[in-house]
């Protein structure tokens, strides 16, 4: 078109459009009635209009239709939560949210009914929970991260994270957050970082005070270099999280210079030498002459259920794994790691050289632990575990000084307690807001990760390099169950409730504590019961709770297992080990249950004579035949293992306990796995008189292995 | 006059802007990350099946009470199935499970084994579960089951 034609079409343009004012007018209103129209055009292809025309069409010809069309909403819908600041527009488009009809898979997701949870979606809205943008009308400003708008929504995978906001407790529901909570507690994050509902523990690390005493240096240089010594067929060391017994030390990354540095300052850290323990000569000339020591030893650390609480690793057919308990460390090279001197101390009073350990304080004789130290010092081993440790000699003063300031710079300080240098609290950042965080705040360095907090703190924990190649944070090795947990707790943390209304919705964590006095108060120290029984709602799940086991066990029998404790349940790996207990520590324990931890669910003046042998009759003929209690429990060889065999209920139990249990086992132990049956009054009376007929002669003194030793 | 084709022009402009708004897809998440929780297949621990939230407190539930005897591995190693005579159904036995409806597998454990005419070896549930926890564990079968139920009669299943 050359600029003649342009300038004809202009002119003509002029003429018809503007050539006189009437015309300029027309054409002047029928622009501004356009320009008016733009509002409601634009307004009409709204991303939330065209879902709620999705949703009138979708739900055509379904035969609920006139209810679904009845209860949807036009125009933007919102929920406004004033106590908890939120307000939340997504079931503008999300219309079916509440309605049941369309629970269906074939439903699309965006009007599917929420699957059923504890809180009523329509109430709470949906970014308590998903997080996301609650205001937001567009798609991609409510759901990921934009430029004005930040918080993205969260993965399902990670939605426990959004309970643990309010519900600072532990709740059944949420198996996720509560295990990443315990991992952050077990892996002494409080150490470094401060985390809103985990308290700092009195001990976090070992206490490094004595150190020097228990290893040698070149031990704490491979330790330092890497902890995690448990190595697989291939001799690699296996990177299998907590279940493969991770070592609660992560790995730090330390040059030789300073690993000869810390290791020189450690090694030399023995403010209070170990006592030597004597064994009575005799015994030893007499051990040390039979071949098989160890064996014997072996046999004795088996007996004593020391495998309750402390794992092995075993190879079986090349798969290398960890069988035992995992309250304490594990200790299949502890012969290459510890001093002969300190291992007889530790095991005779472990509490002398650290007051704040959970290992209990067994009864010894001088055969036994000679015995059993001498497996473990020469079967518990790995001739290897040294091998790439370069020659150390002794330390040097230089060494030495260094060693103590890398102790402070490195954070060692933040968890290990040593003589002369207190712990350093707020080594690392406060996390008590780091769910809150936003993309524009985290500094994702030159790591090729995904943009996200969750991929952030993931790459944090497990590879902190990748993120910040000069940060001082450490690497822990957890398996992507346990990465995940530790994530939902991190992300749970978006700290101080945003207002009043919060606080009030916020369930605090309980800690329920319980320190007896007196005699029981020392034994129960002593023999650190709590560590696997729980009291009154504090202690470990390991073991039965015994806050009742005053009405539950006869003193006779409570006499004799503690003295020889044998397990009820036939199948289980782990149990109550020996502990060598004298008579009067027994009697002390039996005194206290009697008189202290007594349920009043049961009536404790129920007395046997009660029960007569046609009651009993009839209560064998109900156990086997109507209600076939042998499902789970055996009497003698027979029947199953999900409870406790009843071959001795009649000594090992009162009649008040099996009446009360048979009534409703829940109120006596809540959580118990046994449910509660409608059995009629006499039925109970006839199953508690059966029950108290089924009695075994218990165990002598010589068939007992505690009978051995002490002479 | 040149007022009026800029307000023309403008107008165009807002219409067409207005009209061709982005439309971005809701972001996509991986299936597992989307789900509440998940189970590998009983048969192949390979395939890891996704489970909501009602599935997931099922299978918590289940992983306490229940897997004893309806499971050859059991959290403690050996399971008690074998002592428990007729042998009850794996709970991800499809091929019994899927043609029983929820309604009498709910009763069923509610009730146990002998209200309902079946082996007393199967204790009432009723009064130690809630109906929403019984609820829960049979969606959890549903959820595991192999082969899968035919009929989704239960929210969010895939």
């Amino acid at each position: 078109m050359n600029q003649r034609n342009v300038q004809g079409l202009v002119g003509w343009v002029r003429r018809v459009f503007f050539g006189d004012p009437a015309r300029r007018f027309a054409w002047v209103s029928l622009l501004l009635t356009l320009s008016l129209a733009v509002a409601p055009t634009k307004d009409f292809f709204r991303q939330w209009r065209h879902y709620q025309r999705q949703y009138s069409k979708f739900i055509e010809g379904r035969p609920d239709a006139r209810a679904l069309r009845g209860r949807a909403v036009s125009g933007i819908h919102q929920i406004w939560l004033p106590d908890l600041s939120v307000l939340d527009r997504c079931t503008t488009c999300h219309l079916g949210i509440a309605e049941p009809t369309l629970a269906a898979a074939s439903v699309p997701q965006l009007f599917r009914a929420h699957p059923p949870i504890p809180h009523d979606a329509e109430k709470w809205g949906c970014v308590v929970c998903h997080r996301g943008q609650g205001p937001a009308t567009e798609v991609a400003e409510a759901h990921e991260t934009t430029v004005a708008w930040e918080q993205p929504i969260l993965p399902i995978h990670f939605i426990q994270a959004s309970c643990g906001t309010c519900h600072r407790d532990n709740l059944p529901q949420t198996p996720q957050l509560d295990q990443g909570r315990q991992l952050l507690a077990r892996f002494d994050c409080t150490g470094c970082h401060k985390i809103a509902g985990i308290d700092r523990p009195a001990m976090l690390g070992p206490d490094l005070t004595d150190i020097g005493t228990k290893v040698s240096r070149e031990w704490l240089y491979k330790w330092l270099k890497e902890p995690r010594t448990i190595t697989d067929a291939n001799g690699n060391v296996t990177v299998n999280g907590v279940d493969f017994g991770e070592p609660e030390m992560p790995t730090f990354r330390l040059s030789d210079l300073e690993l000869r540095e810390l290791s020189a300052y450690l090694s030399t850290r023995n403010a209070h030498p170990i006592q030597r323990y004597h064994f009575d000569p005799r015994i030893v000339a007499r051990l040390s002459k039979r071949p098989g020591v160890a064996d014997q030893g072996e046999a004795r650390f088996r007996q004593m259920f020391c495998s309750s609480c402390h794992s092995l690793a075993v190879t079986r057919a090349g798969e290398t794994s960890l069988i035992g308990g995992d309250i304490g460390p594990e200790l299949t090279k502890i012969g290459s790691k510890v001093n002969p001197n300190w291992l007889a101390a530790w095991l005779r009073n472990p509490q002398e050289y650290l007051p704040h350990s959970q290992m209990p304080r067994y009864e010894w004789s001088d055969a036994d632990l000679y015995e059993v130290t001498r497996y473990m010092e020469t079967e518990l081993t790995d001739p290897d575990l040294l091998a790439d440790v370069p020659k150390l000699g002794s330390p040097t003063k230089t060494e030495i000084e260094a060693g103590r300031r890398l102790f402070v710079d490195k954070g060692c300080a933040s968890c290990h307690v040593t003589e002369g240098l207190s712990p350093q609290e707020d080594f690392g950042p406060d996390l008590s807001t780091l769910g809150a965080r936003n993309i524009s705040q985290l500094d994702f360095g030159t790591a090729k990760i995904p943009r996200t907090l969750i991929a952030y703190t993931q790459a944090k924990i497990s590879n902190p390099l990748s993120v910040n190649p000069a940060g001082r944070m450490p690497q822990y090795h957890l398996d992507p169950g346990s990465l995940d947990a530790v994530t939902t707790a991190l992300l749970s943390l978006t700290g101080p409730p945003a207002t009043r209304g919060m606080e009030k919705l916020i369930v605090v964590r309980q800690k329920p504590e319980f320190h007896p006095a007196g005699e029981f108060g020392k034994l129960y120290e002593r023999y650190k019961c709590y560590a696997c029984h729980k009291f009154n709602g504090f202690g470990g799940t390991l073991a039965p709770d015994l806050s009742y086991e005053g009405s539950r066990a006869t003193r006779q029998w409570l006499l004799q297992f503690m003295e020889n404790p044998q397990t009820l349940r036939p199948t289980l790996v782990l149990r109550m080990p020996q502990f060598n207990m004298p008579e009067r520590d027994a009697a002390v324990f039996a005194d206290y249950f009697e008189t202290a931890m007594q349920s009043p669910a049961v009536d404790a003046t129920l007395d046997r004579k009660e029960f007569t042998p046609a009651m009993a009759a009839t209560g064998k003929q109900l156990y086997e035949k109507k209600y076939q209690c042998q499902a789970c429990h055996t009497i003698g060889s027979a029947g199953g293992y999900v409870g406790p065999s009843l071959g001795n209920a009649g000594n090992w139990l009162t009649p008040g306990w099996i009446e009360a249990w048979l009534r409703n086992p829940q109120a006596l132990v809540p959580g118990t796995l046994e449910p509660r049956q409608a059995f009629t009054a006499d039925e109970i009376q006839a199953l508690t008189a059966y029950l108290l007929t089924l009695k075994q002669s218990g165990p002598t003194r010589d068939a007992a292995p505690s009978a051995r030793g002490a002479k | 006059m040149r007022a009026g084709a800029l307000l023309f022009s403008a107008a165009l402009g807002f219409v067409i802007l207005g009209g061709c708004a982005r439309k971005s897809a809701p972001a996509k998440f991986d299936p597992l990350q989307n789900a509440y929780d998940t189970e590998p297949d009983w048969n192949d621990a390979q395939r890891i099946i996704s489970l909501n939230y009602e599935e997931a407190q099922g299978k918590q539930i289940f992983y306490k009470q229940c897997v004893w005897c309806h499971a050859d591995q059991t959290p403690a190693g050996p399971s008690n199935r074998s002592n428990v005579i007729p042998a009850p159904p794996l709970w991800n036995d499809g091929a019994t499970l899927n043609s029983l409806s929820d309604a009498f597998l709910e009763k069923f454990t509610a009730q146990g084994g002998r209200a309902m005419g079946k082996s007393a070896m199967m204790p009432p549930y009723g009064q130690t579960l809630t109906p929403e926890e019984i609820r829960a564990v049979v969606a959890y079968a549903r959820a595991i089951a192999v082969p899968a139920p035919k009929a989704l009669s239960r929210p969010g299943q895939k």
